[in-house]
């Protein structure tokens, strides 16, 4: 019989045998170890679980589009020099229809929040948008019934809206909305259809929405608002060419002088999504940080339990080496006794920690998402962790001189 | 009565020769041992005796292989054990020294069974054969009906017993014992001193540390240390009183 495998039996044996004896002790540091994980765990279950119903939220928008605006979706600094851009014109838009080779749907955008009505029936701050009729298309939205803004609507700027299934849920409860007449702002529109659902981003609800023809909304809510330009083009691999083309395009129409940074900004989904991860990233990094504290806390609270249990049994650590039991024995009995109660904390936390971010998932709009590499990673840690922290109890309990060990009180 | 004679392996089964023990205390140099050459054949009884700071203890430390000498050469059994590293030493002690002490040093949370397979665990013996030689032990010192005490349900001679058949049960060339009867009281320590007897005419090598006179005129072999020096080496009785004679005054010595 090899003498490492007597050492690993025999040090698993005491190390159980000694767990079992203090119970308490055991348990108090199994909890330790135990929340840290738990946190960890639960933090990153919930973190995943946010990105990937972001990812999905996100996809919502189409990865095939495009959106010229004043300014960047994600403004850092400065906001207000965004202010003095010229605003577009609708020539403008035609001419980009005209000039890019990579545009299949073009359509200003114009909106604002309103107040919706149908008699009694009133939904506040509905997003209404002034689009044309390519929009459709763009927005990614089907017509659900009814039809989609047209042509001649825009041109002849007649009072019809599309209403998004939110509205029209909210307005008409009992009753088909085609046909029916609403009221933004107090100005009545005949709704000619009504739009598929898409949900939400972030906390913009894409439902509650109200489309009308672009000149129709100028007419009514006031010429002077800015628009953007929304824009798909053939396919999602060649929004990057896209892009640099449309930058061409806008500086010569809008003659921006070659010394000068663009004056607009063309915004793409993925950016949200860099926009996103850049935030959530840091959260994350913090997240964790604060789970590994909690952990490296658990591994302090080992450290500490294990260097009384080797000051408690000084004298029984003497008793063995006088009876032939090697520094090495003595270490393992230590390390295991230390990983032991990790290995459990881990475990545990593991469970608790996903029922936690479970927990989380049910009562709040947070979803958990935990994926198996990050148990085994929490598990493993946690292991690891009391390995380390049990090292150095377990390396002084070896190197105790026997002499002096037999002559402890 | 036993002089060295330079060779190692001399069929004797411990010899010392020439061995010194310095410890460093406080930044002061205090040599326990100055010196000590001796022999104990196969099979002898030998008492270690020397007042306390006389280096006894420091001696039976050595000779437990629990300490190495800072010069000199100790061979036992034939081998060089002055020199060997830690792991070495502890196969030695679990292979060739069976420990008894003053103070019993048993295990308090497991029986008298399990206290008494220790040193078969270390040796790496499978379970079932390390169960039946500590019952034979623990009933050749007659707690064949203790085996499943722990240390405090035992009265203190039992507990000695316990360790004297965990020492016994690995078959070390020698018994090493440091105040045996110490901690009892005289009745039982006669109950032990009686199965050391035993354990001589059965064969066995015994070493026993003590400061007690009555203890080592009783055994075969006695030798007195004082001042980290041998000062007497003969019969048991006769170096026993050979400290009544002198009342020898003791110089600062080592533990």
């Amino acid at each position: 019989m090899s003498v490492f495998r007597i050492d690993v039996l025999e040090g698993a044996r005491i190390a159980l045998f000694s767990l079992k004896a203090n119970r308490m002790r055991t348990v108090l540091t199994t909890v330790g170890i135990g929340i840290g994980v738990a946190t960890l765990l639960a933090i990153i279950g919930i973190v995943q679980g946010l990105n990937s119903s972001f990812d999905k939220q996100l996809a919502t928008i189409g990865a095939n589009t495009l959106h010229i605006s004043k300014w960047p979706w994600v403004i850092r600094g400065d906001w207000w020099t965004y202010r003095n851009r010229k605003n577009f014109t609708l020539p403008q838009v035609e001419q980009i229809r005209a000039q890019s080779s990579y545009v299949t749907a073009i359509s200003p955008v114009v909106g604002r929040a309103a107040d919706v009505s149908h008699g009694e029936e009133q939904l506040a701050t509905v997003g209404v948008n002034g689009v044309t009729s390519e929009y459709l298309i763009i927005s990614g939205f089907e017509v659900t019934q009814g039809r989609f803004i047209t042509e001649a609507d825009n041109e002849t700027t007649r009072p019809v809206a599309v209403i998004g299934a939110d509205v029209a849920a909210g307005l008409f409860p009992n009753v088909s909305p085609v046909g029916q007449t609403i009221r933004v702002e107090g100005r009545p529109f005949q709704v000619v259809g009504t739009l598929s659902r898409k949900g939400k981003i972030l906390d913009n609800n894409q439902d509650l929405v109200v489309m009308v023809p672009f000149k129709t909304f100028y007419a009514a809510f006031g010429k002077q608002r800015p628009f953007s330009i929304a824009i798909a083009v053939t396919s999602a691999d060649v929004v990057k060419q896209a892009e640099d083309q449309l930058v061409g395009i806008m500086r010569r129409l809008r003659a921006t002088p070659a010394d000068q940074p663009d004056d607009f900004s063309i915004n793409r989904p993925e950016m949200l999504a860099n926009t996103y991860q850049q935030l959530t990233g840091a959260l994350y990094g913090v997240a964790v940080g604060v789970g590994l504290i909690t952990l490296l806390v658990g591994g302090i609270g080992i450290m500490n339990i294990m260097l009384v249990s080797v000051r408690e049994r000084t004298r029984e650590i003497g008793i063995r080496r006088a009876l032939g039991a090697r520094k090495q024995t003595i270490v393992l009995q230590f390390l295991m006794e230390a990983s032991a109660v990790s290995a459990v904390g881990g475990t545990l936390g593991t469970v608790v920690g996903l029922g936690l971010a479970k927990v989380v998932s049910l009562i709040t709009p947070l979803a958990a998402d935990v994926q198996l590499l990050t148990v085994v990673a929490g598990v493993g840690f946690a292991a690891v962790v009391g390995l380390l922290f049990g090292i150095w109890p377990a390396a002084r309990a070896a190197n105790l001189d026997p002499v002096e060990a037999l002559r402890y009180e | 009565m036993t002089p060295e004679n330079g060779a190692g392996g001399d069929g004797r089964l411990i010899q010392l020769q020439d061995i010194t023990r310095l410890f460093t205390v406080g930044g002061e140099e205090v040599r326990a041992l100055r010196g000590i050459s001796f022999g104990i054949a196969r099979g002898e009884w030998v008492a270690i005796i020397g007042q306390s700071g006389s280096g006894k203890t420091t001696l039976m430390n050595l000779l437990g292989c629990l300490d190495t000498p800072t010069s000199g050469r100790y061979f036992l059994n034939g081998k060089d054990v002055s020199r060997m590293s830690d792991d070495e030493l502890a196969m030695i002690r679990n292979k060739e020294i069976g420990f008894i002490f003053q103070t019993f040093q048993l295990l308090p949370r497991e029986t008298a069974q399990s206290n008494v397979e220790l040193p078969l665990v270390y040796r790496g013996l499978p379970a079932r054969e390390r169960r039946t030689r500590a019952r034979a032990a623990l009933e050749k010192v007659g707690l064949g009906n203790r085996m499943h005490h722990k240390p405090n349900e035992l009265s203190g001679g039992q507990r000695q017993r316990v360790a004297i058949a965990r020492a016994l049960v690995a078959e070390p060339s020698m018994l090493l014992a440091d105040e045996p009867t110490g901690n009892l009281d005289s009745a039982t320590g006669e109950e032990i001193v009686r199965l050391f007897e035993e354990l001589h005419r059965a064969g066995h090598t015994l070493v026993l540390v003590t400061h007690e006179p009555k203890l080592a005129a009783r055994c075969p072999r006695a030798v007195r240390l004082s001042d980290g020096q041998v000062v007497a080496d003969g019969p048991g009785r006769e170096v026993a009183l050979f400290d009544r004679e002198l009342h020898p005054v003791q110089a600062a010595g080592g533990a």
